[in-house]
């Protein structure tokens, strides 16, 4: 059996192929456990949550002492200039040069911004960061951040916290069926069995924050996420049967040609 | 249609008149489409604040907290409020700190101001709201401004709770560093707003009605608003707060609204409140908003009990302030005097509440915000 190939973000090479975030928690020791269950390597973290000031309130000490990949990401900017802005000081405070370009400019539904997105992609890609951009699922704009430079493209599956699942797999197909570079699907996933369908569907990877850290047990919930994620990449890799639509007519239609 | 003894009346996209009625009297039928349909509107907001919905207020408690969970996961932002000043020209018959009252005024100067910000960051708050009465010339336009660009060098996240002001001003505070601006229309019915608010500007129903909308327009990103429960029929207010927040989130689609929810006890300064809210109606009001905006932050002050606002704590409720105090300052020391604008229920301090929140599986978060959003 050949070696399961890698996840490659920007060159860098990662076994896991499921993302974590780390808001909504009960506490910073159950992220913790949570994100060790997970077995994730990239793990995102939003930048109005880092408080070096205050030990006790901030996410980002606590997952420097992990053995982990982390990615800034720039939640609360509503438009390029302020991404662009927090993308620089995430890489200063956590010394990575991933980031997580998330861009909603309405704090309710937290869709995001696709226009401002691809600004702050170009910019922050042309900077030298690995620019993972937090995205509506659009196979065009897909294209054009693959096009100035993003590692990895993230459409959404639904909206951050619905929990509603992969609403968009129509469009997140024709993404994948183009795209250069792995597709994640970030946001909306509730079940596991929905992070190894997106698996099966093709995705690089998938990122997970909500249905771990309000799941009744967070902990068994990342673990059953990184079950789910590698049996969908094993099944891909297995090769899916065909799916049949209708029964083989009984009575042929072709017998009439030589 | 409402209409005061000048002639103002509730704006229609405010005025809840139509669902009166079905908040009175909803049957078990309509709150049962509420609770199953996938997007509340505003009939079934109505639906939810019926006696039939109080009925079966543990089903609305469950699917508040698990809204509130999607959304804000299990965490519950941490403000603290700061009263720069109780100079105030307004005659509102409730509050403490009306002009017809006799205590002593005061203000903090720049040098307090400082003192004050400086005890509050060591306390460890990265969220603070700053607080004056009506516009007077010893607590103005400048006045606040300049107390907020000074805490914006000290606090991630800077908002005001003061008069209301222009689309200009507003546009200086937001240059200054302010994230959100509170105003709360105290009633929406200007038939008893009109009798409650005795002179001064704050008579002016319309100006302050449409002042979160001059707020959001300003490019200031979040607008709180709220109706001081007991002071006029809360199924009134209610409803017309839920069309005011629907309003503005359709109009000002980079903005935020948020939500909170004075209520007045009839312990307070000797002023009884005519249509006072009970816990359980509180809660449900509460309920009702989080099911029908669960995306909007809910806030809820130490105007109310310990026990109630451990009840409601990620049940609903996203946001609260601990550790007030409702005079002028009194952080840095305990100097301040002792009439505050309200009485603060929940007197714990940071530590003991936060232990609370952590004995109930939820993060107290102090900061959720940065100074590189302004």
């Amino acid at each position: 059996m050949n070696p399961v190939e890698k996840l490659v973000l920007g060159g860098v090479e990662f076994d896991s192929r499921l993302l974590v975030g780390t808001g909504k928690f009960a506490s910073t020791d159950v992220m913790v456990k949570a994100i060790a269950a997970s077995g994730a390597q990239l793990v995102t973290v939003a930048l109005r949550r880092v408080n070096p000031e205050r030990p006790s309130d901030d996410l980002l000490g606590p997952l420097t002492k992990l053995n982990i990949t982390l990615v800034p990401n720039t939640s609360g900017a509503r438009n390029a200039a302020e991404a662009i802005r927090a993308a620089r000081l995430g890489r200063e405070l956590s010394g990575s040069r991933f980031v997580k370009v998330e861009i909603h400019p309405n704090p309710h539904h937290l869709m995001p911004d696709a226009i401002e997105t691809y600004e702050a992609s170009k910019v922050l890609a042309r900077e030298g960061f690995i620019v993972l951009p937090y995205m509506p699922a659009d196979p065009v704009l897909a294209k054009r951040l693959e096009e100035v430079g993003c590692a990895a493209v993230m459409p959404l599956g639904s909206a951050i916290g619905t929990g509603h699942g992969m609403t968009t797999a129509e469009m997140i197909r024709l993404i994948i069926a183009d795209s250069g570079v792995p597709v994640i699907v970030d946001a909306g996933l509730r079940a596991p069995s929905e992070a190894a369908a997106a698996m099966e569907m093709g995705c690089g990877a998938v990122l997970v924050n909500s249905a771990i850290a309000a799941a009744g047990d967070p902990v068994g919930m990342a673990n059953a996420f990184a079950e789910a994620v590698k049996a969908g990449l094993a099944a891909r890799r297995a090769g899916l049967m065909s799916r049949s639509t209708h029964a083989v007519a009984t009575s042929p239609l072709t017998t009439f040609l030589a | 249609m409402k209409r005061n003894e000048n002639s103002v009346t509730i704006p229609d996209d405010v005025d809840p008149g139509r669902w009166m009625d079905l908040a009175r009297s909803a049957s078990a039928d309509d709150v049962r489409r509420a609770l199953d349909c996938p997007m509340v509107g505003e009939a079934d907001f109505a639906a939810l604040l019926s006696p039939a919905a109080g009925g079966v207020l543990e089903e609305l408690a469950q699917r508040a907290r698990a809204r509130t969970q999607a959304h804000f996961g299990r965490t519950i932002a941490l403000y603290v409020p700061l009263y720069l000043s109780d100079y105030c020209s307004g005659g509102c018959t409730y509050c403490g700190f009306a002009s017809d009252r006799g205590q002593a005024r005061h203000r903090l100067e720049p040098d307090e101001i400082l003192r004050e910000f400086e005890a509050i960051a060591a306390m460890g708050f990265q969220e603070i709201l700053l607080l004056t009465g009506e516009r007077t010339p010893k607590a103005d336009y400048p006045y606040v401004r300049d107390a907020v660009a000074e805490a914006a060098r000290h606090f991630a996240a800077v908002t005001v709770e003061a008069f209301p002001m222009t689309t200009e001003e507003y546009r200086g505070l937001a240059a200054a560093g302010c994230v959100g601006v509170t105003l709360y229309q105290e009633t929406y019915d200007p038939v008893p707003y009109e009798r409650l608010h005795r002179w001064g500007p704050k008579r002016d129903y319309v100006q302050r009605l449409a002042a979160p909308a001059r707020v959001l327009e300003s490019g200031i990103r979040f607008a709180g608003l709220g109706a001081l429960l007991g002071i006029a029929d809360p199924i009134f207010d209610v409803l017309s707060l839920y069309r005011h927040a629907l309003q503005l989130r359709r109009r000002f689609w980079q903005s935020g609204v948020s939500i909170s929810f004075p209520r007045v006890c009839p312990q307070e300064g000797g002023y009884v409140p005519p249509h006072p809210v009970s816990d359980r109606f509180l809660a449900q009001i509460i309920f009702a908003f989080r099911i029908a905006m669960p995306d909007v932050p809910l806030s809820l002050s130490t105007r109310e009990q310990a026990a109630f606002r451990d009840g409601m704590a990620g049940v609903g409720i996203s946001k609260m302030s601990i550790a007030s105090r409702t005079t002028v300052g009194g952080y840095q020391a305990h100097n301040a005097s002792p009439d505050g604008q309200f009485h603060v229920s929940d007197d714990r301090d940071v530590a003991s509440f936060c232990a609370a929140l952590e004995a109930k599986g939820l993060e107290p978060v102090f900061k959720n915000w940065d100074k590189v959003f302004r």
